[in-house]
């Protein structure tokens, strides 16, 4: 009776085995197809939509976890949600890629107005200043306050043209075309407490 | 010359690159570019930055004349 029982559990335990070891291969290839199919358009989706990345990453190191441990089953268990969900971020990445290709490219059409219209207005306000700081009194039109708001103002549109053509030169023609817009926003009412009337758009 | 007895007008190549944001004055007559820069930088001794800006058009200062259209940098 003793050796039945023995041999049985010897079994079990064989059976076991090779039902763990059947599983090894299986749950590997999960792993890394996942991995794969990240890779694929991880960059994009860094960019567009990191915390829906961010959750997929966290799910699929849970899975390398579990295949580190020997827990083959659970990972085999696991991959389809996973796969769904690597599908789902890429389907959502591709449209939020388009949508931002698009946006991108009108924005490029908005900042070629700005790039020569900007830097003109600027120019115009600059040599104001520069003259206005020279004056020993201002003109009836141009309070002290004023002119020190149109300073600051000034400063401030320079700084801020000069990140708008980084973001520009940096392939980001949206959030260029934002900052040249607030820049130029800006800039009309600078022009405004320095008694320039601004140009017709 | 008779030519210089007529309003100066700027080369229309060179207006159309000019700064749109740059303002302008038409000359009225007894004005004077002390004048002219008391009223748009409350400081008569600074006439020379709008001679320079209009150079094209100006060659002394102290002559100017009504119509000629000005820019006031």
């Amino acid at each position: 009776m003793l050796k039945r029982t023995t041999w049985i559990t010897a079994m079990a335990v064989l059976v076991l085995a090779a039902a763990c070891a059947n599983q090894k291969g299986p749950a590997t290839k999960a792993v890394a197809d996942a991995e794969a199919a990240l890779a694929a358009f991880r960059d994009d989706a860094a960019r567009l939509l990191p915390d829906d990345l961010s959750a997929v990453d966290s799910t699929l190191a849970s899975l390398k976890d579990s295949l580190a441990k020997g827990d083959f089953k659970a990972v085999v268990a696991a991959a389809p949600d996973l796969s769904s969900r690597i599908a789902a971020l890429r389907d959502a990445t591709d449209a939020k890629k388009a949508e931002w290709e698009a946006a991108n490219a009108a924005a490029r059409e908005q900042w070629s107005v700005y790039a020569a219209d900007l830097p003109k207005m600027v120019e115009a306000i600059q040599s104001r200043v520069d003259i206005l700081g020279k004056a020993r009194r201002l003109p009836r039109n141009v309070s002290q306050e004023a002119f020190d708001s149109a300073k600051s103002g000034l400063d401030w549109m320079t700084t801020t043209w000069a990140e708008a053509n980084d973001a520009f030169n940096a392939g980001n023609a949206v959030d260029a075309a934002a900052k040249a817009q607030a820049v130029k926003d800006k800039g009309n009412e600078v022009l405004g407490l320095l008694g320039l009337a601004p140009a017709a758009s | 010359m008779a030519s210089e007895e007529k309003p100066e007008v700027a080369d229309p190549t060179k207006a159309a690159a000019e700064n749109p944001y740059t303002q302008h004055y038409v000359v009225q007559k007894g004005d004077t570019l002390s004048k002219i820069a008391r009223e748009y930088y409350g400081d008569a001794m600074l006439y020379p930055k709008i001679f320079e800006a209009n150079r094209d058009i100006l060659s002394d200062p102290n002559r100017i004349k009504p119509g000629q259209r000005l820019r006031i940098p």
